[in-house]
């Protein structure tokens, strides 16, 4: 990661990981190239170097969402090119309009 | 977002009844309807000649040719036979209009069920509700194909059948006696309510997937929405210009669809009556006269089981796959004589039944939600209309919320 925070560029390094700041303090560190299958904002591609300018937008989430944001990423990398049966991605019913609030912001 | 290719179905099987021993003309050969288990693992077919076929989930190999090229050399019974041991056939001694599956019984529906029949020895059976045509409904233990009950109540034919999604063995029955009737599995199959108010024949029966709505419709151009609780009449859906024919709710409760010969088919908000979408089925090619009119009549409509998809039958020989939000099908499939469709639980396939008795088993597309979609599925899984209004988040969030928009 050269520390440019150019949105979608990857830039070629072998771990490109990103880290979510929820708002109780969790961290999730999930590949880049997952949470580009969400959709693209550039607060949240940072690298770990530009995380305190952009840390007001994840900084509203909290980790039980978060989690299941990151959970969701990696299931959809999983299956989107496999041919195999797409199981069911079960969402709680307290955390879902969390969430849906949270993927439209992260979505736009 | 989905993965955005539309793929036409292909067909993946085809099944087909063999001659029945004693061939008689008076029974029709038609497959009014197929069914699938609620759990995926059996498969019903009315094949005609008052037999219904119960087959294993997933088919056996010897059906499925390799890489899904071509359709099945013609599979007759006796050749079948020999492979499937637990194949069941169940003679129901007359023409099968409607067919339903319980889901697995719930723990107070397995007990009281124990207490009434303690001859049948598993509490935890699956059970097969049959339509006939004189109005009688034969209820079947799918394991062993045993015929446990016989409810007698309706004047004529027994055209669609339903069961609580819940596993309560409560079972909804409708018929071309005008009227709708409920019973309760757990006692002798005691007809505990009886629905009227339709004015021509019933053609069909859906209960929402949260159990609250029961959704029926008739021959009068009518669609009802009664309430599972109180067995009374909600409202009424008027907006098809004729029979209407088929109904099926979407996996959240949140969407109604209903199938007319009207070419038309409608998707209404449940609970408020408003219509949201008309899905019109053209003829790919122009009427030459008159007689062209109703070549588009709707036999079947049904949900995708992740809520996003519809599949439909049409007498225009065309199996039809629908977006939910686009205005034209995504997809189409050859097929003459359809009457029924339904799609697997667990997604990929989709069978349709047609007047010959064949079934036919085609790929369906292979979707994975967006994550909006299934939070939005969550949601309204147990949150009516009117509480999403209710709610203090943007409008925008309430229209994508109340499938205004998608």
């Amino acid at each position: 990661i050269d520390g440019k925070s150019s949105g979608l560029g990857l830039c070629g390094s072998a771990t490109m990981y990103i880290k979510l700041v929820s708002s109780d303090g969790h961290e999730f560190i999930v590949k880049r190239e997952h949470a580009l299958t969400l959709g693209t904002r550039k607060a949240m591609l940072s690298g770990p170097g530009q995380l305190a300018e952009n840390k007001t937008n994840e900084g509203e989430i909290p980790s039980c969402v978060l989690s299941k944001a990151c959970t969701y990423f990696t299931y959809k990398f999983c299956y989107t090119n496999s041919s195999t049966v797409i199981p069911e991605f079960p969402i709680a019913p307290e955390t879902a309009l969390e969430l849906l609030m949270t993927t439209t912001f992260l979505d736009r | 977002s989905r993965t955005g290719r539309s793929e036409e179905p292909l067909l993946l099987a085809e099944l087909k009844p063999g001659r029945p021993h004693q061939f008689d003309w008076k029974s029709s050969c038609e497959t009014w309807s197929v069914a699938f288990s609620p759990d995926g693992s059996w498969f019903a077919w009315s094949q005609g000649h008052c037999i219904v076929k119960l087959i294993p989930w997933p088919l056996e190999e010897q059906f499925i040719p390799k890489g899904f090229e071509a359709k099945s050399r013609s599979s007759k019974n006796d050749t079948k036979g020999r492979g499937s041991p637990k194949e069941k056939t169940l003679d129901c001694g007359q023409i099968v209009w409607g067919l339903a599956f319980s889901p697995w019984p719930s723990p107070p529906s397995r007990k009281l069920w124990a207490r009434h029949h303690p001859q049948v020895p598993d509490i935890s059976c699956l059970i097969l509700a049959t339509g006939l045509n004189d109005g009688q409904i034969k209820i079947w233990e799918v394991q062993t194909g045993l015929l446990l009950l016989n409810l007698s109540g309706h004047q004529d034919v027994v055209r669609d059948l339903s069961f609580t999604p819940s596993g309560s063995l409560i079972l909804v029955s409708a018929s071309r006696d005008k009227t709708l009737r409920i019973w309760d599995l757990n006692k002798h199959g005691k007809q505990i309510q009886v629905l009227s108010g339709h004015l021509q024949w019933v053609y069909c029966c859906s209960i929402s997937p949260d159990c609250s709505m029961l959704c029926s419709a008739a021959g009068e151009k009518s669609v009802f929405l009664w309430s599972m609780r109180s067995y009374t009449l909600i409202r009424k859906l008027e907006g098809h210009q004729s029979s209407v024919v088929s109904c099926d709710f979407s996996p959240d409760s949140a969407l109604l669809v209903t199938a007319s010969y009207d070419t038309n088919v409608i998707m209404w908000d449940p609970y408020t009556g408003e219509r949201l979408r008309l899905l019109h089925h053209t003829q790919l090619d122009p009427p030459m006269d008159d007689s062209d009119v109703h070549i588009s009549s709707l036999r079947s409509v049904c949900f995708s089981p992740e809520g996003l998809y519809l599949a439909t039958v049409a007498d225009d020989r065309l199996l039809r796959i629908w977006a939910l939000e686009l205005k034209t099908p995504i997809a189409f499939a050859p097929m003459t004589n359809g009457l029924c469709c339904t799609f697997f639980p667990h997604g990929g396939v989709i069978a349709t039944g047609t007047r010959d008795g064949h079934v036919q088993f085609w790929t369906a597309p292979r979707v994975l939600s967006s994550l909006k979609h299934l939070c939005r599925k969550a949601l309204r899984s147990f949150l009516t209309t009117y509480q999403v209004l209710a709610l203090p988040i943007p409008k925008k969030m309430k229209e994508f919320l109340t499938y205004r928009t998608f």
